[in-house]
């Protein structure tokens, strides 16, 4: 290199970027390391259900350390955020493919996985559990003999189990008359609809590192959603106090939802207390669809109505495969079941949904938690009730739609809506006016987690610069730099004077976890008012009780006295804190109550084109609309839109993991199709907003409504389809023969 | 054995067992910004340069790079018109696919100085963005093609 040639370099670099994620500089889970780690890799069973009959390690080299349920007998028998279900390995039984019967560890990954290959078990197949209404009645063969409730601070749920059935929660709703409402009805619709799984099929798979440090504390290092449950199911597995376990959550490399719950925590902590060594487990990418997955649900809807349009009556029932471990299932089972009622004026609703243990890898919260099969049910059900009476789709629900003020099934009275604005625009964006054909609409609203409870902390740090605590996740959806946003605004400060401190249990306070689009939304409240303890502090301190401040360039002054600043350096270790909590929750058995303290609502407009021969589909145009309340990062905001429209896109058209039996067939991303870049086509969006209001979430109300939006374009072409995906097959095999 | 190659800008001999892939023996090198997805190599998300070529590096063996010029994203240093457009565009959420995304997007660049938005969405096809960051890199790809050699980027008309 030329000295002239080094020296450009070098004026480069100096407006070089900086963004790890776009050097590669980013360590996510997958990176992580300690000294002295060692690799684990996973035995896993071939069989749906069977008994562990015995397991044969006489093969494995010296310095191999395998854990088997022999390891864990002094351990609490199983976690689980709802249902404590899922021992760390198997004890006794397996009952899913993939279900982990030992976990080996080696000093590198190739002599881990070597050793997993000499472990050899001997099974005994038992009855496998895979119809979901078989499974639901009492009588045939139970996943789970008993059903271990949970009492993790994530379970809100109000668990109902039936008793000799696979049922491990009953959700039922009774708003006016119920089912009787219906002779009220003059048209009545009834369908059912299938959603087959999907995967999260994040980029970065599942990976965890863990270590028991010099005074016996247990250390894990993973990419998950919730280190606060996370670490109070540790502490309650391992039989600890909670301070004695110290969750550290890296960056992921995207989750949507497939790392809220530990699932390699226990083993990576169980492994590295017997090698008393730290230990990282990573998934292979076959491992990752066995490890969680979306529910496959199965949805009938009874929609009646007056001859002009006004709903009177509907009935949901639901079934909803949560596989062998219910992970979030009860929960996902019960706000699906909501949302497929849909944002309408109905006086009589009745709903009952079924969580449903299977010998099937188990299946949690995937973006759009339960509201994309419940949506595509009931959306789709509008349109064939639009059929019906020969309405235009988008009048029937303009006229049924929920606003301000109405109550809805639940009981609560609705604020902030939107749904209208929502949905003329997603109508406006595909030219509803000017023809029907080939175009396709819907809405929705969806819940927050509900009641929750978030904290946040703002401290003054030794170099003059405020530092955001806070246990909110960071997976790609700029939660980092939205907060750090937040905080500057509530304090009053140029952003560059405040950054966001690392997520680790001994540094952030409390908070639920970073889901249902809730983070945004809750923390926003906690740090203003974390932001305004702190500035009442300060005030004092500079000799300014209850004065106005002002920030720049590391100093602090009043607006009084703009002369007389103080360095922030002079004011290190001063903390405001902050909390927020949401009221509500509904009751299991009657579904009334407060099901969200702020409703996601949203709209999407579809056109599409249909191959008649191939039965392609090719979307022409697809567009969003979604209530954002106040956008608080822009491009954020865009992103999440975009990426939810893609995911949903997905969904709609080809995703699904296919199972024989509970054999899973689709075991590779050539099998198990995303989007690509030629997948998707021109989207259009939008993030509505009303001044004064909070911000909403809106990490994922664009997910459910796409499917549905597609559905009943290709309705409008004579294909009428019930299930998803919308594949080729199952557009030609829908096709309406009249 | 011994494996010698151009290794993002400078001659290196990196030691390698011969079933390891380059993947593998990059990562071993501290050069993370490749990473593993599928495994099967359709994902993109271990792309690297191979003589200025997009290729997926999990499913080639180390050993074929002797004497071949590879660059991954940390050969970039930070100053490629791409990196820029990224940030300005904010073409990713978690970046687990950007590094790949960024490299094979070069390669484009490199044979086609100005694509169409048809033929980004081609070159780039073997790339999965599970975030869905589709629309902002196919703006961020279209931006750097007119931005100046020096890495900056033009305003747009």
């Amino acid at each position: 290199m030329s000295l002239s040639q080094r020296a450009t370099r070098l004026r480069q670099r100096v407006a070089s970027v900086h963004d790890e994620r776009v050097t590669g500089a980013i360590r996510y889970s997958i990176d992580m390391e300690a000294p002295g780690m060692l690799h684990a890799r996973m035995v896993r069973s071939p069989y749906p259900h069977a008994t562990v009959d015995a397991i044969d390690l006489s093969a494995l080299p010296d310095g191999v350390v395998a854990l088997t349920g022999a390891d864990i007998a002094d351990l609490e028998p199983g976690f689980g955020p709802l249902l404590e279900d899922q021992p760390v390995v198997a004890r006794d039984r397996v009952r899913h493919i993939g279900d982990i019967v030992v976990a080996v560890a080696a000093a590198s990954d190739r002599e881990a996985a070597a050793a997993a290959e000499a472990v050899l078990i001997d099974y005994t197949p038992l009855p496998g559990v895979f119809d979901l209404r078989a499974a639901s009645r009492p009588g045939g063969p139970l996943v789970h003999e008993t059903f271990a409730i949970s009492d993790n601070e994530a379970n809100i749920v109000g668990l109902r189990p039936l008793a000799d059935t696979n049922v491990c929660h009953r959700f039922q709703l009774l708003a006016g008359r119920g089912e009787a409402g219906f002779d009220e009805a003059e048209v009545v619709v009834e369908e059912t609809y299938r959603v087959a799984a999907t995967a999260h099929a994040s980029m970065e798979p599942h990976a965890a590192l863990a270590w028991w440090d010099e005074d016996g504390r247990l250390v894990v290092i993973s990419g998950n959603q919730a280190p606060f449950v996370n670490r109070q199911a540790l502490a309650k597995l391992f039989r600890l106090p909670e301070d004695r376990v110290r969750m550290v959550v890296a960056p992921m490399g995207g989750s949507f939802g497939a790392k809220i719950f530990m699932r390699l925590e226990p083993i990576v902590a169980a492994l590295a207390r017997k090698a008393g060594r730290p230990v990282r487990a990573v998934l292979t990418r076959e491992e990752e669809f066995l490890t969680l997955n979306r529910h496959p649900a199965e949805i009938v809807i009874r929609l009646g109505a007056r001859r002009d349009g006004t709903l009177v009556a509907k009935e949901v029932r639901s079934w909803w495969d949560t596989g062998a471990y219910a992970d979030a299932g009860p929960s996902v089972a019960q706000k699906g079941a909501v949302s497929a009622i849909g944002p309408y004026r109905i006086p009589h609703v009745a709903v009952e949904s079924l969580c449903v243990y299977t010998n099937r890898p188990p299946n949690g919260a995937l973006r759009g938690y339960g509201a994309t099969q419940g949506v595509w049910a009931s959306e789709r059900c509008m349109d064939t009730l639009a059929e019906g009476l020969g309405m235009d789709p988008l009048e029937l629900r303009l006229m049924n739609l929920l606003h301000e003020g109405d109550r809805f099934a639940t009981g609560e009275t609705m604020h902030d809506l939107q749904l209208e604005a929502c949905l003329r625009r997603a109508a406006e964006a595909v030219e509803w006016g000017a023809g029907r054909r080939g175009k396709g609409l819907s809405v929705l609203m969806k819940m927050m987690q509900t009641p929750s409870r978030t904290s946040a902390a703002l401290e003054v740090d030794a170099r003059g610069h405020f530092v955001l605590r806070s246990a909110t996740t960071e997976m790609g959806q700029r939660s980092t730099i939205t907060q750090r946003r937040l905080a500057a605004e509530a304090l009053g400060a140029p952003l560059e004077m405040v950054e966001v401190g690392r997520n680790d249990t001994d540094l952030v306070p409390f908070d639920t976890r970073t889901t249902s689009s809730r983070s945004t939304h809750m923390m926003s409240f906690a740090i203003a008012s974390a932001a305004e303890q702190l500035k009442e502090r300060m005030a004092e301190v500079i000799g300014a009780p209850g004065q106005p401040l002002r920030f720049g360039k590391g100093r602090v002054w009043t607006e009084a006295a703009p002369e007389r600043s103080t360095p922030l350096t002079a004011l290190a270790g001063l903390r405001g804190d902050g909390e927020y909590r949401s009221q509500g929750g509904i009751d299991p058995d009657t579904g009334q109550g407060i099901a969200s303290s702020e409703w996601h609502q949203g709209a999407a407009a579809a056109e599409v084109a249909v191959d008649a021969e191939t039965g392609l589909c090719t979307i022409t145009r697809l567009h969003a609309a979604v209530y954002a309340g106040r956008v608080v990062d822009r491009a954020g905001a865009e992103l999440q839109n975009e990426g939810s429209m893609v995911m949903g896109v997905g969904s709609a058209l080809f995703e699904q993991l296919v199972y024989d039996d509970g054999q899973l067939t689709t075991t590779n991303m050539s099998d198990f199709n995303v989007p690509s870049f030629l997948d998707v086509p021109l989207l259009t969006h939008d993030l509505l907003e009303v001044p004064g209001t909070p911000p909403h979430g809106l990490g994922e109300t664009a997910v459910p409504p796409v499917p549905p939006a597609i559905g009943n374009a290709l309705a409008t072409l004579g294909y009428d389809l019930r299930d998803l995906p919308m594949t080729p097959e199952t557009i030609l095999a829908g096709e309406r023969s009249a | 054995m011994k494996v010698a190659l151009h290794l993002n800008g400078a001659q290196t001999e990196i030691e390698v067992r011969a079933d390891d892939s380059l993947l593998d023996a990059l990562r071993a090198r501290d050069l993370r910004g490749c990473r593993l997805t599928c495994g099967i190599g359709l994902c993109g998300a271990c792309t690297v340069l191979l003589d200025g070529q997009p290729v997926a590096t999990c499913l080639l063996l180390a050993p074929l790079a002797e004497g071949r010029a590879v660059t991954t994203i940390e050969g970039l240093e930070g100053d490629d018109a791409l990196q820029h457009a990224f940030v300005e565009y904010s073409a990713f959420q978690c970046g687990y696919c950007t590094p790949g995304m960024i490299l094979t997007a070069r390669a484009l660049l490199d044979e086609t100085p100005h694509p169409t938005d048809e033929e980004i969405r081609h070159a780039l096809a073997g790339n999965l963005c599970r975030c869905g960051c589709y629309p902002k890199i196919v703006s961020a790809v279209r931006s750097a093609a007119t931005a100046s050699e020096r890495g900056r980027r033009e305003p747009d008309p």
